[in-house]
């Protein structure tokens, strides 16, 4: 019997070592699907959908408004006098350094986003798509949205290193450009026009984006006939006019509306996917306010308006303590600062995390004072007027009749100014014009010649690329 | 010959006393009082003596009889009629058994580092977790205490040896592998056993990198039934409350604040109100405990049975934690005692209803001239009337209204918190030994975990909106609702269940061989071992808008108007499959040699090339004292040097997300489209794998035992230098490259190195007083070594408000404090314009060092200060007993570190209200102070919020009183215990131990929303019959 007993002890702790075979380490994931499980299920459009997406990154809402917007003359960091929002005060009194968290995000953001598109430029050309229009089409907006970011890029940092070519060697911002233009032209011939798209493509790129954002690359390289060209070509294409009343063109009732050229998608009901936390960080601050305060409009920028007698812009884009707003919501007068960002607001997601309303970031407004520039510059100055005009009728503000190129230069340099405030060019269009110095300094802020024209390259970057080499005197 | 020739004549004339017989005898301990439940081994049978100490064996007279009991020293004595046998107790820790992973060994025969609590050191202070009591027992064993219900302490063992990893040790309980022993009754436990080093940890190969405790549960002892009955009764409070600044001092500091930034709002000085805010959250609350065990034993079954419940209520209203605990522990013998069946089980529930721990932030950052409920009942919210500077809501016509703060009202959000947690948790063991011969022994056992918790939330959203503004009206509520119908943000309320469901297992099958030859001493261990674990099941659900009453909280019965949310996903499981063999060796008790191998397959890294590793390790001893030349050294009664060398593994890494990121919510690779603007899902590259393997930590320790003076004194020494060899580090991809999330990747090694040393006294002054004093010190060194290049720099420590304070550099401790250092206090403004400055300062704000000299501050100019990592703890231990008087007084404490106060520092907006400290030391005009800043900070992090971490706690006194034969009770002890009555400390918040979540790159060591230290007083029996 005992022997029995024994054997059986024996038996199992034999079989006990044989169970522990290699079989046993294969462990399916459950949580993470693997590369090659999920690569048969992404067709490449959700690859460009991806582009799209980096620009609801939260990045794009506040470190963005820092450097596009706070930065300039037109607002103020906003919000309450103990409150830093990182480096948004440093931002806002030109007193920041490489170091500042705002420019390492949107550096690092926009350079993301170009990975994504050119990942998807190559992925839908390697997938074997069998219609042609379709994959070009695909490539062509995965080129806008390169073209789009690179354009950030290099105005905001001049020579940057182009990705795919080498990460740590920066290269002339002329070649840049020429990059940028490449994808551009690239896509025009194979995007469709905003028509032509089917309703539930509404918000992608379009040719008219295309050609709308290579007349601005042209006006900032001063090619001032190809940039009159293109705004001639988007103007004429009879796919866009002015929205008649200045004050909806940022609500939401007009989103995508007929004057919209490219615009940031966003919704707000669940699951609500607008840029994250745009609205919020701009909202009125305290009691009874629904954000955070930032990015408050300047008194430099109400001077502006009321000079001109700009009522119907100033009011669009200023949200006075105390007013009663076009939504029926009443401001208290207990909010924290005088004045805040009408932009920004979302009439029905206000305070909520994401807004529902799209950002507006290429519009017709904007294309007729690009044709009006260029022409002016080229010495036409009839096509000049006459664009200038259509952006001043439909404000109720007096004709420009002066044809002094210098003059009418800087009048249309103002134009922009009450047109596109708030809309991220400010910063951009102050350096471009040699404005910045005179404009900064007017407001008591250092501007520096020489240094403050180019963002400095971040020191997170210089830290992991040091041989890249620093803008000039930071 | 001559013991032969005696035998002969005792065979001849004895011979009827040759036969078997019953020798009866009695076990008295060195007072001559029974010994109830000793071991009596015979040659062909065995006993245990009864409750009296009698016994009875079978046995032949003059039969060499064996009697061991635990604390005993064991004795072999000849068999007589009658006989009376008295046990000394183990003078010292020496002779008791250590647990070393499948086997157990005598502490004399260690070669390696392994502390031992006993089951009296645990249960001299009640908790919740058995851990916390661990606190100062054992050198080396550094416990970062944390005093909320149910908490669970963080255990370090000889240094944080990992950035990313888990840092939790192995629990082994029993010989079930686990990961907590939150479900564990204390009382329950017989002892902790602590492998600190490699040597003996690389038996559990790579799960043993952070140290590997077991503990061993009760078991019944032949013998009668003993039944034991425990109770305590405890009340709690806050132990060193920060004194906040009052509604006066608030009014002062916010003016000075508003004048020096040129705004014209100030607070009037005639307050309505001055709320203390800590009085208004905290109260004194309760603990208790009751616990009843049974146990016993015949030749061939023994059992164990006990139930316990424990309660223990928080700091803050409404928050409890409720736990019963039921344990069945058995074992049974057959085939003449060569088949031993084991078999545990514990079933734990665990109820618990948690509060807001960030309630005390908003308790330290609420200005006192607040309300906590406004004259009409509505909860007290920071508004106030900027026209008549008082804190009121209403505003009158032409009046402007203004906030003082962001904060909320603490008391509302800690009634609002409706969570409900339930956790049963069963464990359980199943073990047979069989035994061949006499010395080869088969061993198997599977030990498995099941775990079941549910979570309830419900968040009255509708009651939250209207007390956030009180000019808020249920009717504005109503029509915002209407006008979003479907909006989450109007919702009556949300309600969720979230379910987990985990289950892990390990099935250890190995063979024990010891024989000796001569004085050459063998011991063999080997097996195989199957592991699984992280096999979860995890669900949640979220509804909105379900009817108010808790009897409804169906989601249901959650309003069709809002989409519900459900989430469901398993983990992964992990298998592991490992072999494993010691070889222990001894000459003569003199010289030591032991060898450990383990080797593990891991099924996380099978997908790389190296899923299966060898953890080796050798170990050697050698104890003097049993040499010739020291044998007869007066006062030297043993000394033993040690000396090893291990490998080990942590597998519990972080891993790298697969290339392509998608995600089903509002992420940015989706976006919307169309004209209803449809969410489209995207996708992204994430960033490259890169091939992770477990992080291998090897281990150099010397160390020495010693006993002197009688065995009066007696202790320990041990050095060790530990290095983390391919630490994983969690790695930011260039900026402009497209890689888009940070990854891990093998990238540096953490050195640990330090040492360690325990002496222990103890002595009798008389029969009746008897004392012991335990000391222990461990001082540890961390640095993170040979970093990749740009692999280093991940910046963490967040205050949340934008601000960080740590980062991971090479050279220095694991995510140090990196900050600017302040410099003084700017005294004027022509100062600050004569010097380098960042942003705008005015004076009576904080100067910075310009580090670099470049003639600006900014992030380049920030200083390492060291870790939060305590550098060095220790703890003394003082028991004395006088006739039926016992009293203990333990301490505890650590230091060499540097923690942040946030709740001083976090921004500063003067709204906001400060520690009267802060209030009283502020600077208020040049030459006041140059060391504190005045009412108008900034909000930057700095070195001024950073303080020595240094702390000494007492942290139990206990006195008790034993009534011997009273009742006819075998022993009723009561006694009072004060556990942490005293803390002693320079930091000025609320505690100095802040681990937080323990993750460094996180707030660990950063008082934001700490739980404050909480001293307990307790009135307790014990009972035994």
């Amino acid at each position: 019997m005992k022997i029995n007993y024994k054997k059986i002890v024996c038996l199992s702790f034999a079989l006990s070592v044989l169970v522990g075979c290699d079989d046993f380490l294969d462990v399916d994931s459950r949580e993470r699907v693997t590369e090659e499980d999920s690569g048969e299920n992404l067709e490449p459009i959700a690859f460009v959908n991806g582009i799209y997406g980096m620009m609801t990154e939260w990045d794009y809402a506040f470190s963005y408004l820092g450097i596009t917007e706070i930065i300039s003359d037109n607002a103020d960091k906003g919000s309450s006098p103990g409150d830093p929002g990182g480096d948004k005060g440093l931002l806002d009194g030109l007193t920041f350094t490489s170091t500042a968290g705002s420019v390492e995000a949107m550096w690092t953001n926009w350079y993301k986003a170009i990975g994504r598109a050119t990942y998807s430029i190559s992925y839908t050309e390697n997938f074997g798509l069998t219609d042609t229009a379709y994959k070009n089409r695909l490539i062509g907006e995965a080129k806008f949205l390169r073209a789009y970011h690179y354009f950030f890029l290099v105005r905001a940092f001049g020579d940057v290193p182009l990705q795919h070519v080498n990460l740590t060697v920066r290269v002339p911002k002329e070649e840049v450009y020429d990059f940028i233009e490449q994808d551009l032209l690239d896509a025009i011939q194979v995007l469709p026009k905003k028509s032509e798209y089917g309703s539930a493509d509404l918000g992608r790129a379009t040719k008219g984006a295309a050609q709308a954002l290579l007349a601005k690359v042209y006006l900032y390289q001063k090619d001032w006939q190809n940039a009159f060209n293109y705004a001639e070509l988007v103007l004429t294409s009879g796919e866009y006019s002015l929205e008649p009343n200045y004050a909806e063109i940022w609500r939401v009732n007009t989103e995508n509306g007929r004057e919209s050229i490219f615009e940031v998608q966003a919704r707000g009901e669940s699951i609500a996917h607008g840029v994250q936390q745009y609205s919020e960080t701009q909202g009125a601050r305290g009691p009874s306010g629904w954000g955070w305060g930032f990015n408050t409009p300047s008194q430099n920028l109400l001077d502006a308006y009321n000079a001109e007698g700009d009522v119907i812009r100033r009011d669009a884009t200023i949200i006075f303590r105390g007013e009663t707003m076009y939504d029926g919501r009443i401001v208290s007068t207990a909010v924290e600062n005088p004045m805040y960002n009408e932009k920004a607001y979302s009439s029905a997601n206000a305070g909520a995390g994401d807004g529902d309303k799209n950002i507006r970031v290429l519009r017709l407004g904007e294309i007729y004072l690009i044709h009006a520039e260029a022409a002016n510059e080229l010495g036409n100055s009839d096509k000049a007027l006459a664009s200038l005009k259509e952006v001043r009728d439909r404000v109720n503000l007096g004709e420009i009749t002066t044809t002094d190129q210098n003059l009418l230069r800087t009048l249309i340099w103002k134009e922009r100014r009450l047109e596109l405030a708030f809309e991220h060019d400010r910063w951009f269009d102050l350096v471009r014009t040699g404005q910045a110095a005179q404009a900064m300094q007017a407001n008591g802020k250092p501007f520096e010649v020489g240094k403050h024209e180019l963002f400095p390259i971040p020191n997170g970057q210089l830290i992991q690329t040091p041989g890249m080499g620093q803008n000039p005197n930071w | 010959m001559k013991n032969f020739i005696f035998g002969v004549f005792v065979l001849l004339f004895f011979q009827g006393h040759l036969h078997a017989q019953d020798i009866k005898g009695k076990v008295l301990d060195e007072n001559g009082l029974p010994l109830p439940g000793v071991n009596i081994l015979g040659s062909t049978s065995s006993s245990v003596s009864d409750f009296d100490g009698n016994f009875s064996i079978n046995a032949k007279v003059d039969e060499p009889l064996t009697f061991t009991f635990l604390g005993y020293v064991t004795l072999t004595i000849n068999a007589a009629e009658n006989m009376s046998v008295s046990m000394k107790m183990a003078s010292t820790d020496l002779t008791e058994v250590v647990v070393v992973g499948y086997g157990t060994q005598k502490r004399t025969d260690l070669t390696s580092a392994i502390s031992t609590i006993k089951s009296d050191q645990i249960t001299k202070q009640p908790a919740f977790n058995a851990l916390q009591s661990l606190q100062g027992k054992a050198a080396g064993v550094n416990i970062i205490a944390n005093d909320a219900p149910g908490a669970t302490p963080t255990i370090i063992i000889r240094g944080l040896g990992t950035a990313e990893s888990g840092r939790t040790p192995m629990y082994v309980v029993d010989g079930v592998v686990t990961g907590s022993i939150a479900n564990l009754n204390p009382n329950d436990i017989e002892s902790f056993d602590i492998m600190k080093d490699a040597a003996s940890a690389a038996i559990y190969g790579s799960n043993a990198a952070n140290g590997v405790v077991f503990i061993t549960t009760k078991k019944g002892k032949l013998g009668k039934t003993t039944i034991k009955i425990n109770s305590f009764y405890g009340a709690k409070s806050i132990l060193n409350p920060v004194k906040m600044a009052n509604s006066s001092q608030f009014v002062t500091y916010f003016n000075e604040s508003r004048a020096a930034i040129g705004n014209p709002d100030r607070l009037s000085l005639n307050q309505p109100y001055n709320t203390d805010w800590y009085d208004a959250l905290t109260g004194t609350s309760f603990s208790q405990g009751n616990d009843i065990s049974m146990s016993g034993g015949s030749e061939n079954v023994t059992y164990y049975f006990s139930y316990n419940n424990y309660e223990e209520d928080g700091l803050l209203e409404g928050h409890k934690v409720a736990r019963n605990v039921l344990r069945s522990n058995n074992t049974f013998k057959a085939f003449d005692g060569k088949l031993k069946i084991t078999q545990n089980v514990s079933v734990a529930f665990t109820k618990s209803t948690p509060k807001p721990y960030s309630s005390f932030t908003e308790a330290y950052k609420q200005a006192p001239i607040i309300p906590v409920y406004y004259p009409d009942g509505r909860y007290g919210m920071s508004f106030w009337n900027k026209t008549t500077g008082l804190p009121d809501y209403v505003i009158g016509p032409g009046q402007v209204g203004g906030r003082l703060n962001s904060i909320g009202n603490p008391v509302a959000n800690v009634n609002y918190q409706n969570e409900k947690n339930k956790t049963m948790e069963i464990q359980g063991l199943l073990q047979a030994d069989y035994t061949f011969t006499d010395w080869l022994t088969a061993t198997t056992r599977f030990g498995a975990t099941k775990s079941n918790s549910k979570t309830r939330i419900f968040n009255d959203i509708r009651a939250r909106y209207l007390t956030a503004d009180p000019t808020r009206t249920l009717l504005g509520f109503q029509n915002a609702q209407n006008a979003a119908p479907t909006s989450t943000e109007f919702a009556n309320n949300s309600l969720s269940y979230k379910d987990v469901e985990s289950f892990r297992y390990n099935w250890d099958t190995y063979l024990t061989a010891s024989k000796s030859f001569g004085k050459h001493n063998f011991n063999l261990t080997a097996g195989v071992t199957k592991e699984r674990r992280n096999d979860v099941y995890e669900s949640f659900m979220e509804g909105y808008g379900v009817p108010e009453q808790e009897n409804y909280w169906n989601l249901d019965m959650a309003s069709l108007n809002y989409t519900k949310v459900v989430k469901q996903y398993y983990y992964t499981p992990v298998n592991v499959l490992s072999y494993f063999g010691r070889l222990q060796y001894n000459f003569d008790e003199k010289y030591y040699i032991s060898g450990t191998v383990r080797r593990d397959g891991n099924s996380t890294f099978k997908k790389n090339a190296d899923y299966w590793g060898t953890f080796p390790s050798v170990s050697v001893g050698w104890v003097l004292t049993n040499e010739s030349f020291l044998s007869d050294i007066k006062n030297l009664d043993f000394l033993k040097l040690r000396a090893g060398y291990g490998e080990v593994g942590n597998a519990n890494v972080r891993y790298n997300t697969t290339t392509i990121i998608t995600n089903a919510g509002s992420a940015n690779t989706n976006y919307v489209f169309g004209p209803n603007q449809d969410l489209v899902f995207g996708g992204a590259v994430g960033s490259p794998a890169a091939d992770l393997s477990w992080e291998l930590t090897k281990e150099i320790n010397l160390g020495a035992d010693f006993e002197f003076l009688n065995r009066r004194l007696s202790g320990s020494f041990d050095y060790y230098n530990r290095l983390n060899t391919n630490a994983i580090l969690n790695v930011k991809p260039i900026p402009n490259s497209p890689a888009s999330e940070n990854y891990f990747d093998h990238g540096g090694e953490v050195r640990n190195k330090g040492y360690e040393i325990a002496l222990n006294w103890r002595d009798n002054i008389t029969e009746d007083f008897s004392y012991s004093i335990g000391v222990n010190y461990a001082h540890n060194k961390n640095t993170l070594e040979n970093v990749k290049p740009a692999y280093d720099g991940l910046t963490g420590g967040s205050l949340g408000d934008g601000q960080l304070t740590k980062r991971l550099q090479e050279g220095q401790p694991l995510y140090s404090w990196w900050l600017l250092e302040a410099d003084g206090v700017w005294q004027t403004q022509a100062e600050i314009d004569a010097n380098p400055h960042i942003g705008t300062p005015q004076p009576g704000q904080l100067r910075y060092k310009d580090q670099n000299g470049d003639g600006v501050i900014d992030d380049r100019d920030k200083k390492y200060f060291g870790s939060y990592i305590p550098k060095f703890s220790y703890g003394i231990n003082v028991s004395l007993a006088y006739k039926n008087f016992d009293l203990s007084v333990d301490g505890f404490g650590a230091g060499g570190n540097k923690v942040y106060n946030g709740l001083k520092g976090t921004r500063v907006d003067a709204g906001e209200n400060i520690a009267a400290e802060t209030f009283n030391n502020r600077w208020t005009g040049p030459g006041t102070s140059n060391t504190n800043p005045g009412a108008n900070r900034d909000a930057l992090s700095s070195s001024y919020y950073l303080e020595d971490g240094d702390y000494f706690r007492i942290n139990n006194i206990t006195l008790g009183y034993t009534f011997k034969d009273m009742f006819n009770l075998s022993r009723l002890r009561i006694y009072g215990t004060a556990q942490n009555p005293f803390l002693f400390t320079k930091y000025s918040g609320f505690t100095p131990e802040l681990n937080n979540s323990g993750i460094p790159n996180e707030t660990a060591g950063i008082e934001l929303a700490a739980y404050p230290n909480i001293k307990t007083f307790i009135f307790g029996v014990n009972i035994e019959f």
